[in-house]
């Protein structure tokens, strides 16, 4: 199998109602496993490319890849994109349909042509799994918002995907729901799932992904590390993004020549603390 | 009604399987509105109070404000049958009124009172129902008996979004509020034209968005779900027969 899960190739997408122009020749790859946050304005394609990501828009010109394949758009293969590449959307009340909880869950696995009686089973596996048996019994709307994304985030992960796409799952979420997020979010990368999150979150992305990816006017302005992103600060102040806090004091702390200019410039507080932990070492072993 | 959502789901009796309390309330209705007795009206209404307030522990204030919400119109019709104006009085009552009468035979009186009994009694039997089985329940129900399937998909649809576009609407009324929107009534009028038009778009874009969002689980035009379904008691099927074949007994025996 091929490395990369996702390729787009010169990807342009415009909408019907408005002509709008909403992707603009986009290239990217996805490597399998990986941890990707896309950042950018709103409007700036993010949406709409995890849209053509899922089969739900079909590019007008460029052709994605998954596995390697170029996109199937017959039935049966839209019905295989859509069981591999699974969309978490923003607001969960655009995404919850039934008022029963374990209802909608079953709603993918079953569309999968899945037995009822397996189907119930992962589906009660997977209410156990995110911990939504507590509020099981109440109806969809009677649930707070963290739940709501609790429950839709079980939608997509009782259809097994190979690829999790997260439309910024912490919008309006709480900390404690926030926290249950990230954790599940790390428990599923090490699953071996590929996350795709858009986030505005700089400080997280940096401490999570493995990839970022930059997003401008339909357009994906710049790929890489967490450190190369951060190194392009055209393209951050162009996507109106400042730099992560750990790189705002790693440069005050060259500045004041705590810290001398390292190879690896950290990104998150994580490695900054590492960095700082270093200066007592180096001195030791002088 | 969304006072009687919320309170179907805190009722002792939500896990009862929902065919028998379907059966029962259909059935039970039926019989009171063919029979017309009294007595048997009387029996029902009495029977749906235990099992609503007493099993499943609807709270009486509740149920009785809910009993009443009927009245008003079941009292206008019956107006009609026990009030006459005619030159000659009848045999329950007259008041003569110039060189007329306002007045009603016996006969009417009892049907009147047949129909006020049986008519509340009725109503006890749909609100047993829907105060004591969730709207999921019911759509299972109906789905089973092959109720056309293109129904049940728009109920289970409309159930939802009756919230979700409730909470909009209220949401943009408070925000009117604190602007000062419903100060007096000609921008209470506009305001409230406002929110409506809105809401309206707001429902277009919803539609749209539930629409990618079911396609992209694989949806192809017709919504897959677990139905839950929770074991009836070998009791309640035995109780709910008895009954039912009581009234139907009641029925032919032509109870008054």
């Amino acid at each position: 199998m091929s490395e990369m899960i996702l390729q787009a190739e010169n990807i342009c997408f415009s909408y019907e109602e408005d002509g709008r122009r909403a992707l603009d020749n986009v290239n990217l790859s996805i490597k399998r496993g990986s941890k990707v946050a896309f950042m950018g304005a709103n409007g700036s394609g993010k949406s709409t490319f995890f849209l053509c990501l899922n089969g739900i828009h079909r590019p007008d010109s460029g052709t994605l890849y998954l596995n390697g394949k170029p996109f199937d758009y017959s039935k049966k293969g839209l019905l295989d994109i859509r069981r591999r590449v699974g969309i978490v959307f923003q607001d969960p009340d655009n995404q919850l349909f039934s008022a029963s909880v374990s209802q909608e869950i079953s709603f993918g696995i079953l569309n999968l042509g899945v037995p009822e009686g397996r189907a119930k089973e992962e589906v009660d596996g997977v209410i156990e799994r995110l911990t939504i048996t507590p509020f099981r019994d109440k109806p969809t709307h009677a649930l707070s918002g963290g739940q709501k994304k609790q429950v839709s985030i079980a939608d997509i992960l009782v259809m097994h995907p190979d690829v999790i796409i997260l439309d910024e799952p912490a919008s309006a979420l709480d900390p404690k729901h926030t926290r249950i997020v990230n954790e599940l979010v790390n428990q599923l990368s090490q699953e071996g799932i590929t996350i795709l999150m858009a986030t505005h979150d700089i400080d997280y992305a940096c401490a999570w992904a493995d990839e970022i990816v930059l997003m401008h006017d339909g357009n994906v302005l710049k790929q890489g590390t967490p450190a190369e992103v951060c190194r392009d600060t055209d393209a951050l102040e162009k996507t109106n993004l400042e730099e992560p806090m750990a790189v705002r004091i790693y440069r005050k702390l060259c500045a004041k020549g705590v810290l001398g200019p390292a190879e690896d410039m950290p990104v998150s507080m994580k490695e900054l603390e590492q960095s700082i932990d270093k200066i007592g070492k180096d001195r030791k072993s002088e | 009604m969304i006072v009687i959502d919320k309170l179907c789901y805190s009722s002792r009796l939500r896990y009862t399987n929902a065919e028998v309390k379907f059966t029962y309330a259909i059935l039970t209705l039926l019989f009171c509105v063919i029979s017309r007795s009294l007595v048997m009206a009387a029996i029902v209404l009495t029977v749906n109070g235990i099992l609503t307030v007493g099993k499943g522990r609807i709270p009486f204030v509740v149920y009785r404000r809910l009993m009443l919400i009927p009245l008003a119109f079941i009292l206008l019709s019956t107006g009609a049958v026990i009030v006459n104006v005619s030159k000659s009085p009848l045999d329950a009552y007259a008041i003569p009124i110039g060189s007329w009468y306002m007045t009603g035979s016996r006969a009417s009186l009892m049907f009147a009172a047949r129909l006020i009994l049986s008519a509340f009694a009725a109503v006890s039997c749909l609100y047993f129902l829907s105060l004591n089985t969730t709207m999921t329940d019911i759509l299972g129900v109906l789905a089973k008996i092959h109720c056309p399937q293109m129904m049940v998909e728009l109920m289970l649809l409309i159930y939802r979004f009756i919230f979700v576009l409730t909470q909009t609407a209220s949401a943009i009324q408070t925000s009117q509020k604190s602007r000062l929107g419903y100060q007096d009534f000609k921008t209470s009028v506009r305001s409230f034209g406002q929110m409506a038009a809105v809401l309206f778009i707001r429902a277009l874009k919803r539609s749209n968005a539930l629409y990618d969002a079911m396609e992209s689980r694989g949806y192809d035009g017709r919504i897959r779900v677990l139905q839950e379904s929770y074991p009836p008691k070998r009791k309640e099927i035995v109780l709910v027969v008895l009954f039912e074949i009581a009234l139907l007994v009641g029925c032919i025996l032509q109870l008054p």
